[in-house]
């Protein structure tokens, strides 16, 4: 049983580093955002009910731990991420490619975190509203809402740069 | 019928059924502006996971495999965690600086015996006896002796704006904050298993944190922090 806990966090793990990278702005940032989740996922792996979905409730520990790392960061005025250190995300190819990767990278660390999450989770870790709004722990209409506006903003960045 | 901005993207992100569906597909039918704003909504969503996708298809780093896998034969079930590999790495993220304990410089192996103050004998339930007492009030995480018997693993403000401090010490570790009367323990962890090496048995001093982590408006003290906060006798 024990066992089966870690071995399906094990098998997360892929789809998780990939919210914690987005959420957290580089790949490197984001690892150390899943070792947090990992290790207060472990501490408190008795509150997971078997049976429900395991992968919500990594990735809702996750965002919580992100939020409360932002706002202590906010309070002290200080930035979660070095603009300058980690730009680029997941395999790198050509020198075009590069400077592409980091434009995404650029404008989905101008989103304020609330629509951020609700972009990744829905477009890229593909949960519908509700699991999303579940994740989150919002209502689905304003699940909806902040994806709507996070969308237009990064098709502004996006489109824009282009 | 207007097409909001919100049913629209929930149109093209496929979480429309039946008839609120049919109504979205006849206006964007009549309407060639709906369809490439749905379209422009795909091709975003295809972009982003185009972009992220190569993060979960590359392998998993072994500093996070490992927080997973028994260590090396050892029969405990004590879940290992490993501190070190990933300050060996590139050090941690600021969130999780801010939140190890001050290191102390390795100075000289000296004992600091805690100091007895006797007019904080007689405490009611649930006070720090004076030895943790002393130790609470004087010893700071950034100065301390790097062997002491009792260690201060971090200090912050809680709501309400007491100041706290987690504290370990070898078989347990806790919360005090400190109110009018005294050091008021607020959470006790009895903790297993000594530290061997960079591996630390879960269920200790990540407990403790976590508590702390839960506890605390905002960050650890930094160790100008703790100097303040003790040349005000941890008191506001």
């Amino acid at each position: 049983m024990a066992k089966a806990f870690e071995q399906a966090v094990l098998d997360l793990l892929p789809r998780l580093r990939r919210f914690a990278c987005g959420l957290a702005g580089s790949a490197a940032d984001g690892d150390d955002l899943c070792q947090m989740t990992i290790e207060r996922a472990l501490v408190r792996r008795d509150q997971w009910q078997p049976g429900t979905r395991l992968d919500s409730w990594m990735y809702w520990i996750m965002r919580n731990i992100f939020i409360d790392e932002m706002r202590a960061a906010r309070r002290r005025s200080e930035t979660f991420v070095d603009e300058e250190a980690g730009l680029g995300v997941g395999s790198v190819g050509g020198q075009e490619a590069r400077v592409e990767l980091a434009l995404v990278d650029r404008a989905m660390r101008q989103l304020p975190t609330d629509q951020r999450e609700a972009v990744l989770l829905v477009m890229v870790e593909g949960y519908s509203y509700k699991e999303a709004a579940e994740i989150i722990g919002c209502p689905v209409g304003t699940l909806n809402s902040r994806l709507v506006r996070g969308r237009d903003a990064l098709l502004g960045l996006l489109e824009d740069a282009s | 019928m207007t097409v909001t901005p919100e049913l629209l993207a929930a149109y093209a992100d496929g979480q429309l059924e039946g008839a609120d569906k049919a109504r979205i597909e006849a206006a964007i039918a009549a309407d060639p502006a709906l369809a490439s704003q749905v379209a422009r909504h795909r091709r975003l969503r295809k972009a982003l996971a185009a972009h992220y996708a190569p993060v979960a298809e590359e392998p998993v780093p072994d500093r996070l495999a490992a927080l997973l896998k028994p260590s090396g034969g050892a029969e405990s079930h004590a879940e290992v965690i490993s501190f070190a590999g990933a300050r060996a790495k590139r050090g941690l993220l600021p969130a999780i600086r801010r939140w190890a304990p001050v290191a102390g410089p390795a100075l000289a192996a000296s004992l600091v015996l805690a100091i007895w103050q006797p007019w904080q004998g007689g405490l009611p339930e649930g006070y720090a006896d004076p030895a943790l007492a002393g130790v609470l009030d004087t010893r700071l995480a950034a100065t301390q002796p790097a062997d002491a018997d009792l260690r201060i693993l971090l200090s912050f403000q809680r709501q309400g704006g007491d100041l706290c401090r987690a504290w370990r010490g070898a078989e347990a570790g806790g919360i005090a904050c400190r109110d009018g009367v005294g050091w008021r323990i607020e959470r006790q962890f009895a903790l297993e298993g000594a530290t061997s090496g960079d591996y630390r048995q879960a269920g200790s001093e990540a407990d403790i944190m976590s508590a702390a982590q839960d506890m605390a408006v905002s960050g650890a003290l930094d160790a100008e922090g703790e100097e303040r906060a003790k040349a005000k006798g941890w008191q506001n």
